[in-house]
């Protein structure tokens, strides 16, 4: 359901005249004027939205192809966390790793995103799938049901206490100093995450676009009655779907988890929320809405907390959501639903 | 498609407001105080005191180590012969402090039912007395925190009244606040001091008390806070200046000052020190090396302050310090209203008890007695301390 390219070219002007509106006001009429400051709160927006659209490609896929708001997709980011927590804890910690650190970075991710995959095909298995013919409210009122579940388990399990990763100490304190020492400076972890929410973005769309999986996704999406009479299996693609998608959150945990420290049982509601937050107002249903999305909530989000208050921030993004919901319910990069008669 | 989607924005917000009215739960109204204040319990051999405190929970290390403290006084207690018929039993519960002062109205309601308990040590932080004190207050109940030091919980009108009620074993921030200032101004030679509080009333109360001691003195100072949920703190490092000479944080959260420390440090400003409260007094949980950080006193010669270290492996543990005088303060005064009332006694009567309160030598180093609004007798003044290298506090002033 992505929006023909006149109709995003457009969307995509208006929001470049609204940001370059915003840049000017920001660099030379602000209480903290300066170019150094903005742009070292963007690389920040940059570093968290990277996060946000990751979990907002895992809404936006399940959204896309089940027309289902799958609440609980935040947790799911939230127990890839923390298993990547486990990983490291088991393979020694971040003062004191028992292999490379590259090695151990690699694992982390990998048995995270395994894990989230996995329960997220779990989740699609028992708690959506049996109610894909009921009433549009039931699936959703089961999701956040999942969600609730999903935290109370970890609560039971690990309790409320706090898991610090110590990313900066696994990785490294150092990063790049743009315009020199008093200049913009990126951690390499900030590089990190970066870098790897755009390979995983890029590996989804080119999992879309250029494979039979990716048609087949597609053909669900478009018609899942007649993507059956043309021999797809709806349910295991749905599966699939489910699967990468949970794995891009888990992913998404372990950033979290590397580049903010702190995790806990209930770290999975608020980052969730954005990231929906970050799908509806990109388009959802469209994935790079969920990319444009995700990066708009977190620049948004940083230059919030920077110009104004820290306090302010939730409600200025929050305001965004009910903004694009009044005035292009469809999102940036989404299209209005065709109603079928 | 429109309607779901706004039906969906609908339950997103209604999620908020439900986490935000979480957040701010009140306990229900009072109910029949007289009552359970005045209710006859027998005494038994066996008395119950409850302890409410953060056992799980950001702020669950500092808990356990006033749970330790408080079951280290009851089990010495327990130990001598001559309370072989006055054992105490000490029964907990969870505040889950930083998460929800839910939890605390939670557990307070589950002591007021509790018609065997007599008087509570804790709650451990100050907003989660302000949001529990309808329910102790309905019950009928002392409670004795060592750890909520907010100055005007005990001035009788700010954020209501508890007198008679609520008594602390620690100095109010109206102690805690100059000693940093001081310190800050005459050991430290700040002249910009950056102040972030955690919009919790604890916090803000320390930040506006130093930070106006700090501008009287004619240091330089700016104002920013962050959320107990905050876990993202690149904006707020962004802003502060390089030149700064410190940080003043008097926040809660031991894991939160960790994960500051740390962006600041990734954010390549490690060189500006950070000065924290008794909040933070969590070693091995915030160890930033270099970090400056106030708590309150206690004798390090004390013969239990010296057995609790040597049974807990050299770790002192010591923010629940003031825990083990609230469960002796507790403690004393149920035995002693059992005492007067000869194997009976009430709530009320305990209470009374604790507002008499006279022990002449604690491992604070001087006499607890209080005042009737609850603070304790005698001045103490703050200590300050320095995190090494491996973690530990160490006492600089």
């Amino acid at each position: 359901m992505s929006s023909t390219p006149r109709q995003a070219l457009g969307n995509l002007a208006g929001l470049g005249v609204l940001l370059a509106i915003w840049v000017f006001y920001a660099v030379y009429f602000s209480p903290t004027q300066g170019w150094t400051f903005f742009l070292q709160l963007t690389v920040d927006g940059i570093i968290l939205g990277s996060i946000y659209a990751l979990i907002a490609l895992g809404y936006s896929m399940v959204y896309g192809i089940l027309k289902l708001l799958n609440f609980a997709h935040g947790d799911v980011a939230m127990i890839g966390a923390f298993i990547g927590f486990g990983v490291l804890t088991l393979l020694g910690g971040p003062l004191s790793p028992a292999i490379p650190v590259v090695a151990l970075v690699a694992c982390m991710f990998v048995v995270a995103m395994l894990g989230s995959g996995f329960l997220g095909l779990a989740i699609e298995r028992f708690a959506y799938r049996p109610l894909r013919d009921a009433p549009r409210i039931a699936p959703l009122i089961s999701a956040l049901g999942v969600a609730f579940f999903l935290e109370n388990s970890v609560l039971l399990l690990f309790g409320a206490n706090y898991r610090n990763y110590d990313g900066y100490d696994l990785i490294s304190y150092n990063g790049i100093h743009l315009g020199g020492s008093a200049g913009v400076f990126v951690s390499y972890l900030g590089v990190m995450v970066i870098t790897g929410a755009l390979l995983l973005m890029v590996g989804l769309v080119a999992l879309v676009r250029w494979t039979r999986f990716g048609k087949a996704m597609r053909a669900v999406s478009f018609d899942r009655e007649a993507a059956a009479m043309m021999g797809i299996d709806p349910d295991r693609v749905i599966a699939t779907t489910f699967f990468v998608g949970s794995a891009l959150g888990g992913a998404a945990g372990v950033m979290f988890g590397l580049v903010y420290s702190q995790i806990y049982y209930l770290v999975g509601f608020l980052a969730g929320l954005k990231g929906f937050t970050a799908a509806v107002v990109g388009g959802i249903g469209s994935i790079p809405g969920a990319m444009l999305g995700g990066l708009l909530v977190g620049l948004v989000e940083s230059w919030a907390k920077g110009y104004l208050n820290g306090n302010v921030a939730d409600l200025v993004v929050f305001g965004i959501l009910i903004g694009v919901m009044l005035i292009r319910p469809q999102g940036l990069l989404g299209t209005p639903a065709l109603q079928k008669v | 498609m429109k309607k779901v989607m706004v039906a969906a924005v609908f339950a997103v917000a209604l999620a908020i407001l439900a986490a935000n009215a979480l957040g701010s739960a009140k306990a229900p109204a009072r109910a029949s105080a007289s009552s359970l204040a005045t209710a006859s319990v027998t005494c038994g051999k066996l008395r119950t005191i409850g302890m409410a405190a953060p056992i799980t929970g950001p702020a669950s290390d500092i808990g356990n180590q006033q749970v330790r403290w408080a079951k280290f006084f009851v089990k010495r207690w327990n130990a001598s012969k001559a309370n072989r018929n006055q054992k105490i039993k000490l029964v907990t519960g969870d505040t889950q402090l930083g998460v929800d002062t839910a939890f605390a109205v939670k557990v307070a309601q589950s002591f007021k039912s509790n018609s065997k308990l007599l008087a509570v040590v804790g709650p451990a932080g100050s907003q989660e007395v302000v949001a529990s004190t309808t329910a102790y207050k309905a019950g009928g109940l002392g409670f004795v925190s060592g750890s909520a030091s907010r100055t005007s919980l005990t001035d009788g009108h700010t954020d209501g009244n508890r007198r008679g009620y609520f008594y602390r074993t620690v100095p109010s921030d109206a102690a805690q606040g100059p000693t940093v200032a001081n310190y800050m101004t005459k050991t430290l030679k700040w002249k910009r001091v950056y102040i972030i509080d955690d919009q919790e009333t604890y916090s803000q109360g320390l930040a506006d008390g130093v930070q106006k001691i700090l501008n009287a003195k004619g240091v330089t100072t700016k104002r920013d806070s962050i959320s107990q949920k905050d876990s993202d703190f690149s904006a707020a490092i962004a802003k502060i200046p390089s030149n700064y000479q410190g940080i003043y944080i008097p926040w809660q959260l031991a894991p939160q000052a960790q994960a500051f420390g740390q962006q600041l440090q990734a954010a390549g400003k490690g060189h500006i020190k950070l000065f924290g409260s008794d909040g933070l007094f969590a070693p091995g949980v915030w160890k930033i090396a270099g970090s400056y950080d106030s708590a309150f006193p206690y004798n390090p010669t004390d013969p239990v302050v010296k057995a609790y270290v040597k049974a807990h492996g050299g770790n002192g543990e010591f923010f629940g310090l003031p825990s083990y005088v609230a469960a002796q303060v507790d403690t004393l005064a149920v035995t002693k209203a059992c005492k007067a009332g000869h194997g009976k006694t009430t709530r009320a009567a305990v209470r009374k008890q604790i507002a008499k309160t006279n022990i002449a030598t604690t491992i604070l180093g001087f006499r607890v007695g209080f005042k009737s609004s609850g603070e304790m007798k005698l001045p103490a003044a703050y200590g300050i301390y320095q995190i090494q290298k491996n973690g530990s506090f160490k006492r600089i002033g």
